[in-house]
């Protein structure tokens, strides 16, 4: 919004909301690409970090709903701004699950190290958990500079992931298929494609809150999905 | 679970009270109110909005006629309640303004006892044939004005005697005695602490059921908690009309958005 407040003080309580969201989302970015980074070396100290650093996130979002909830009784913010007090406080929820995910995904490095795994798998997973780290950059990017069209964008890379997540999901299935003692790891890694799945949906969450803050509407639910793995009446159906 | 939508809901329902078409008001030279047009909801509270000297007051007025009473006052265009021209030549001002009620924002409460300021309206109208028709006028205002309970037993003390909510809501009794079918309010509440506020506000609600009410507020929460419609006037010009809800989570122009957010346009 170009005019300011005729009370500055009021500008820079939303500035600080919104500069600690970005922040926040800094932090979950670093913690998915530290997690897979874990997971492909095998480094469980990396993966303890990520772990610990959850906490970190997990503050920042009290933190931001705390001080959300001073600017909604201080200021009683109107259209605007109520819509942007309203969406960072929906953000941060969002930030946080994806923190929990790459918690979790750091969580079942430490299992998963005891044994090598295929190269296919953990590169597809990589690329995976890349684009949904671009997701949630580009979210905020799209968020920060009011950007309608970057926030569709992301909203639309959210099939590319889902259809990612499904070929993963088969390729995991042949595996354990193939080999009954590959099925501990494959389920690990099968729940790691899971979480960044859902992160992908948290980021675009996060990209139709944008939405929200700049038309005043949320978007149509009719993106197309590209999950189809739960519709699925055959033997390749989830368990 | 009450529905947090439903009043917005019921005002779809409701007719036309008030409409005004072209309405321009001059004050000599200048030009107060350009070309405003809008309809106004029977039993919905409608507030109007706007930076001071946008003409918000200026138009409430006219919907009584009380700019008569300014000689340098001219207004153009058209206003109907309930299709009846309220300029039309056969219109008593007067009893115009029995049917069109309304209370300021500085209660003025007549230097009269508490009985009299409530009775002073139907008594000029010849409202009532007796005294016992008259006090029960009184009672009824009193109770619907949310002041019978404190005043009961001083009816006869004089008006000028109570707090200043009390005597805002004496006001308001003195304002609906007549039976009106429109109560005008303009900032009724902003010489009032907030428990006082709290109490007309509650009190407006009740109104609504009644008629229809238009109030002049500079509080911007206020609109929003009490409105089910929100009109923004901005240098004499009606920018923006809709729901409330409407009106304070998405306004349309840039400058209701500016006012309501505090921001300089």
């Amino acid at each position: 919004m170009a005019s300011q407040h005729i009370v500055s003080s009021f500008d820079h309580d939303l500035e600080a909301l919104q500069a600690r969201v970005v922040k926040m989302g800094g932090l979950v970015e670093t913690a998915i690409r530290n997690a897979l980074t874990a997971l492909e070396t095998r480094d469980l100290r990396l993966g303890q970090a990520v772990r610990d650093g959850d906490r970190v996130i997990d503050r920042m979002d009290e933190e931001i709903k705390s001080d959300a909830a001073l600017v909604l009784a201080r200021r009683a913010p109107a259209a605007g701004d109520l819509r942007t007090v309203l969406a960072v406080m929906t953000m941060a929820t969002h930030l946080e699950r994806c923190g929990d995910y790459a918690k979790n995904i750091a969580k079942r490095t430490t299992v998963l190290a005891e044994t090598a795994q295929s190269a296919d798998i953990l590169s597809a997973l990589r690329r995976m958990a890349r684009a949904v780290e671009e997701m949630l950059s580009d979210a905020l990017d799209a968020y920060i500079q009011r950007d309608l069209d970057k926030a569709e964008a992301v909203r639309a890379r959210d099939l590319d992931v889902d259809q990612m997540y499904t070929a993963l999901f088969r390729a995991l299935l042949t595996h354990m298929m193939e080999d009954p003692r590959s099925i501990t790891p494959a389920m690990h890694l099968h729940f790691i494609a899971k979480n960044i799945e859902r992160m992908g949906d948290h980021a675009t969450s996060i990209a139709e809150q944008t939405i929200y803050v700049i038309t005043g509407e949320m978007p149509d639910d009719d993106r197309p999905k590209g999950d189809r793995t739960a519709l699925e009446n055959d033997d390749s159906g989830p368990p | 679970m009450y529905d947090l939508k439903k009043p917005e809901h019921d005002v779809d329902q409701a007719k036309t009270k008030i409409s005004a078409r072209g309405v321009q008001v001059f004050y000599g030279d200048t030009q107060a109110i350009k070309d405003v047009n809008v309809e106004i909801a029977d039993k919905t509270v409608t507030s109007f909005i706007g930076p001071s000297g946008c003409g918000k007051s200026t138009f409430l007025r006219c919907i009584n006629r009380m700019n008569d009473t300014i000689d340098i006052c001219r207004v153009e265009g058209e206003i109907t309640i309930d299709g009846h021209d309220i300029y039309a030549p056969d219109v008593d001002p007067v009893q115009l303004r029995a049917k069109v009620g309304m209370v300021f924002q500085k209660p003025n409460p007549f230097p009269k006892s508490i009985y009299d300021n409530v009775a002073y309206g139907p008594r000029i109208h010849g409202m009532t044939r007796n005294k016992a028709e008259l006090d029960e006028v009184v009672e009824t205002a009193l109770r619907g004005a949310g002041l019978w309970n404190e005043v009961k037993d001083r009816l006869d003390t004089p008006g000028t005697g109570l707090s200043g909510g009390q005597q805002q809501r004496l006001c308001i009794a003195r304002a609906v005695a007549t039976q009106p079918e429109v109560l005008l309010m303009d900032e009724p509440c902003s010489a009032l602490d907030p428990i006082a506020t709290a109490l007309i506000e509650d009190l407006i609600d009740d109104l609504k059921q009644q008629f229809s009410v238009v109030i002049v507020t500079h509080s911007m929460q206020q609109a929003a908690r009490i409105s089910q419609k929100t009109a923004f006037f901005h240098l004499g010009n009606l920018v923006e009309y809709g729901d409330t809800d409407t009106i304070f989570t998405n306004p349309r122009d840039e400058r209701t958005e500016n006012y309501i957010t505090g921001r300089t346009g």
